[in-house]
């Protein structure tokens, strides 16, 4: 009797929490839809009303046209950012990793106690800028990516790191001896094997590195070439009463991560907590 | 052998990234805080700059917001992400579609997620014309002074919860199942579980989500800069989007002497909770 009348409870609890759901996420998922299918005037009153005028198409197309195509351009770079910001990440912090993971001299010490603060330590945005200036990439792509990876590299190398520590020390010495070089080494063998480490680092940290809008709006104000967050922020305020074209640019700009996520939810959820529990 | 085999130079190309980019501006930060500075020269002026950070209107309500924002969002995604992942993880036939679902608002960027509660929230948006079907006033969310930094807390973490869920919930089935059924058979009641078995071994998880939420709600200000540019007033001003005000109009040294404040608290309060919350696992 208790246990039966316990199952009922915990059943209208779980309706009720599936329920509450449709009014914590789906009408603000549905609301975003559907306004981007309006026309302004009926976009303008906000409401979650079907639209009498289907205008998905042209929304959407002046989304992409607009300024000449300057959506488009936006999401090139910001294509190009993510992807040599995540390339060269993987490639230094795995190479990092492997080799303070393996010699325990001073410098290894060193450096990885610099590592580790930087987990915690926030940026020094203007010195950075300054920095960007120094080096003549100040307001460029490959300034921002060289901030990105700089940005993510303790906590990717931190979870190399982990993961290498696996992975037996006898492996490298009987590639040596057959005589492998310390290159071909990491390259051929343990790079391989460290491939589950560097899906997470990919997937997870591309999400991050596209959605930034903290970098960009700091290395690249006044930069031609903006990314597509900044370009989606700026058409906040030149769309303010525009809520068709506002939500069709809102939902294109987040259409890589929806579609990321619709085929690759269980591997995204999994590589959240990869490293993440051991602190 | 050691030497030639894992040879330094291998680790040099990210180190030398990590080093320019990142550790030798926060160096010269500190110099940099004690300037007046237009990037090309600078002029040290001692403590100048942080007297007159301490002075300015904003700093001090930048200070209190950005306590209340970083705590207020910590504590909530602690409670409802530790409550959810308990409930997920009871095997409850919709806890896949919960974890999805509370995860996905992660993946939205700020700019979009801000841009979604401003037009909901809009004095004539969805929840006031409902609100209106009640007879209640209109409700200005992120317009009225006293409303509108809890509604920037509540939108944080509706977009954060999912992180700290996650977290929570590869911590819950990191829990061999033996000890529930070795407790359920000493008869161990639900609270004993709870605080005997489940807490203890949930402390590397809780910590990881205490650090992760504090320094985020520390150092991040893009949220809340783009639902409400640190207005009405003071009224939502952090310390992140007073450091973005002052680097923007061109106030380099200052700029920096705020980001080195905030270095400082972070650092203050990070270090020694870390140290903190792991003499509390060994207790347990």
């Amino acid at each position: 009797m208790m246990v039966r009348k316990r199952s009922l409870f915990s059943k209208i609890a779980e309706v009720f929490l599936v329920v509450l759901t449709i009014f914590t996420h789906w009408i603000v998922f549905y609301f975003a839809i559907i306004t981007s299918g309006k026309n302004k005037a009926e976009a303008g009153r906000l409401d979650l009303r079907l639209p009498t005028e289907w205008n998905f198409v042209e929304n959407y197309t002046y989304v992409l046209t607009y300024q000449n195509g300057a959506f488009l351009r936006a999401l090139k770079n910001s294509v190009i950012l993510t992807v040599f910001s995540i390339l060269i990440l993987v490639l230094t912090a795995s190479a990092t990793a492997y080799i303070l993971q393996r010699r325990t001299g001073l410098i290894g010490k060193i450096s990885n106690k610099i590592i580790i603060a930087g987990l915690i330590v926030p940026a020094s945005i203007v010195p950075t800028y300054w920095m960007l200036k120094l080096l003549h990439i100040a307001g460029t792509l490959p300034g921002l990516v060289l901030v990105e990876v700089a940005t993510l590299f303790p906590f990717a190398t931190m979870l190399y790191k982990g993961y290498i520590a696996s992975i037996p020390k006898e492996i490298d010495e009987a590639a040596i001896i057959d005589g492998c070089s310390a290159e071909a080494l990491f390259a051929r063998i343990i790079f391989p094997m460290i491939k589950p480490i560097t899906a997470t680092v990919v997937i997870l940290r591309s999400i991050v590195v596209y959605n930034d809008f903290q970098n960009p709006q700091y290395y690249m104000s006044g930069s031609r070439s903006q990314t597509v967050q900044l370009f989606v922020y700026s058409m906040k305020s030149a769309w303010t009463t525009d809520y068709g074209h506002m939500f069709a640019a809102a939902i294109l700009v987040s259409m890589p991560m929806i579609l990321l996520y619709l085929f690759l939810n269980q591997k995204i959820l999994e590589g959240m907590t990869a490293g993440a529990v051991k602190g | 052998m050691n030497k030639k085999t894992y040879p330094i130079r291998m680790a040099i190309p990210g180190l030398l990234i990590y080093l320019i980019i990142f550790v030798i501006p926060t160096f010269a930060s500190f110099y940099f805080s004690m300037t007046r500075w237009n990037l090309r020269t600078s002029e040290f002026t001692g403590l100048e700059n942080y007297v007159t950070f301490f002075t300015m209107t904003s700093t001090k309500s930048a200070l209190k917001n950005t306590a209340i924002y970083a705590s207020v969002c910590c504590l909530a995604k602690l409670i409802l992400g530790l409550l959810l992942a308990r409930y997920v993880c009871s095997g409850v036939r919709s806890g896949n579609y919960l974890k999805i679902l509370i995860f996905f608002p992660t993946l939205l960027g700020n700019v979009v997620t801000a841009t979604a509660f401003q037009s909901i929230l809009e004095p004539n948006g969805i929840v006031n014309q409902v609100l209106a079907v009640f007879g209640i006033p209109t409700v200005r969310f992120l317009t009225d002074k006293r409303l509108a930094l809890a509604t920037c807390c509540v939108i944080d973490i509706w977009q954060g919860l999912g992180t700290a869920t996650i977290i929570f919930i590869a911590g819950l089935s990191a829990i061999p199942r033996d000890y529930y059924e070795a407790a359920s058979i000493d008869g161990a009641r639900d609270f004993q579980v709870f605080r005997k078995i489940t807490l203890p071994l949930m402390v590397p998880s809780i910590n990881t989500v205490l650090t992760l939420s504090l320094i985020g709600g520390i150092r991040t200000y893009d949220l809340i800069y783009t639902l409400t540019g640190g207005g009405p007033g003071y009224a939502t001003e952090v310390m992140g989007s007073v450091v973005y005000k002052l680097f923007s109009r061109g106030s380099y040294g200052l700029a920096t002497t705020g980001n080195v404040i905030i270095f400082v608290i972070v650092s203050v309060i990070v270090f020694p909770l870390n140290a903190f919350v792991s003499r509390w696992e060994e207790q347990l």
